[in-house]
């Protein structure tokens, strides 16, 4: 039972941060929250199909069609998840430079708000179905009705209490956070997490040997163990590991760059336009 | 622009495959949910492939921290996992699926 705990709550726990990370979002620019209901039952109906074609899928582009398609997952996610990021900060320059509350400029402006509701509907339903893909696989190694089967499914139902609750907390916390605060913040983690999640892209392609992988830059383990419950945590959310190689510094910089650019590019025009107003 | 895609695509896979020719290869079985060999040993500074052939009919997970290596694999089928280049030490895996029996050890020597 221990093992079904541990292994589905480290799959559920990426998902329900990133599902708490986003609604918080949208609670804090007053859109519904039906997106989410859309994006989990299609990521919950993704991850019983990924499941369902594992083998398939894991013999197809001679025997590296697991990791392909892993990567394709990913790079849509990271790619939506910059969006996001590059949106949230257009509109929050634009409450500075006009001294609005968060909440009300985007469904003013002419920024749509169904663009951010897609691009989230898709962060949620890729994620969940690329993780709980796993569960599924998991499960179809027992017989059902056996007492392993019934003992794995009351781990799993712990493991997916605790993720659940964890994404609660995370909520909660975002949502009563001010938003001057809460702002910065979500640029942050967003940009924590598009580097993550290129930290994953590029271990599918050394696993299949398309890149090769060098020794460690630095080990950070004796601060932070990777198999700690920090170090899952700090996974699940921004990817942490605590020996990275070369390559995945790369990706790293080349997810996070744009966002880095993007807020440089942001602050010289507030400073720009400050300047302005003083003259 | 399709065909470019995939004529991309195709070209990687054979440069791909061309540069992993010599590559040394070594094999694990997973069998009643341990591995076989339990211990692997390979030469330092070399990139492997790792065929992992699980003959149990339960699906099991090859996962490793210290390799940075995570692949899921059916019953009955096998998989290939590229390891390496590695300084010489102890990397230790195990089957995610079934943790406290499916243990092993890569161990990088000169």
């Amino acid at each position: 039972m221990v093992d079904a705990v541990l292994l589905v709550l480290r799959e559920v726990l990426e998902a329900a941060l990133i599902v708490s990370l986003l609604l918080a979002l949208t609670y804090k620019l007053q859109l519904h929250y039906r997106w989410s209901i859309i994006a989990l039952v299609c990521g919950f109906l993704g991850s019983i199909f990924l499941a369902y074609y594992t083998s398939a899928i894991a013999d197809a582009a001679d025997g590296r069609g697991q990791e392909l398609l892993n990567v394709v997952l990913y790079l849509v996610v990271v790619v939506c998840v910059l969006w996001v990021g590059f949106l949230i900060t257009s509109v929050f320059v634009s409450c500075i430079k006009n001294k609005k509350n968060n909440e009300r400029l985007i469904a003013t402006e002419k920024n749509n708000p169904y663009l951010l509701i897609m691009l989230c509907s898709v962060i949620v339903s890729f994620s969940l179905a690329r993780e709980g893909s796993e569960i599924w696989i998991y499960f179809s190694s027992f017989t059902i009705q056996s007492q392993s089967f019934y003992s794995a499914l009351i781990g799993a139902a712990i493991g997916i209490g605790i993720g659940m609750s964890l994404g609660g907390i995370t909520y909660y916390l975002l949502i009563f956070m001010k938003e001057k605060y809460f702002t910065p913040g979500f640029l942050v983690v967003v940009t924590l997490l598009s580097g993550g999640l290129s930290l994953q892209i590029a271990k599918q392609f050394m696993q299949i040997g398309l890149l090769d992988s060098d020794g460690p830059i630095w080990d950070s383990s004796f601060l932070v163990n990777e198999k700690s419950w920090v170090g899952e945590l700090l996974y699940a959310l921004f990817g942490y590991d605590a020996q990275p190689n070369s390559v995945q510094a790369y990706f790293y910089l080349a997810a996070t760059l744009p966002m880095l650019i993007n807020f440089l590019w942001h602050w010289r025009s507030l400073r720009e336009t400050s300047n302005a107003k003083k003259n | 622009m399709n065909c470019m895609f995939k004529l991309a695509i195709i070209t990687s896979f054979v440069f791909c495959s061309l540069a992993n020719a010599d590559i040394p290869i070594f094999t694990v079985e997973i069998r009643d949910h341990l591995f076989y060999p339990s211990l692997i040993k390979i030469p330092a500074d070399t990139k492997i492939k790792l065929i992992v052939i699980n003959t149990d009919s339960s699906p099991e997970e090859f996962e490793s921290y210290e390799l940075n290596r995570e692949k899921v694999i059916m019953g009955g089928a096998k998989a290939t996992i590229f390891i390496g280049p590695l300084a010489p030490g102890d990397y230790p895996f195990f089957g995610e699926f079934n943790p406290k029996t499916a243990q092993g050890l890569i161990r990088v020597e000169q």
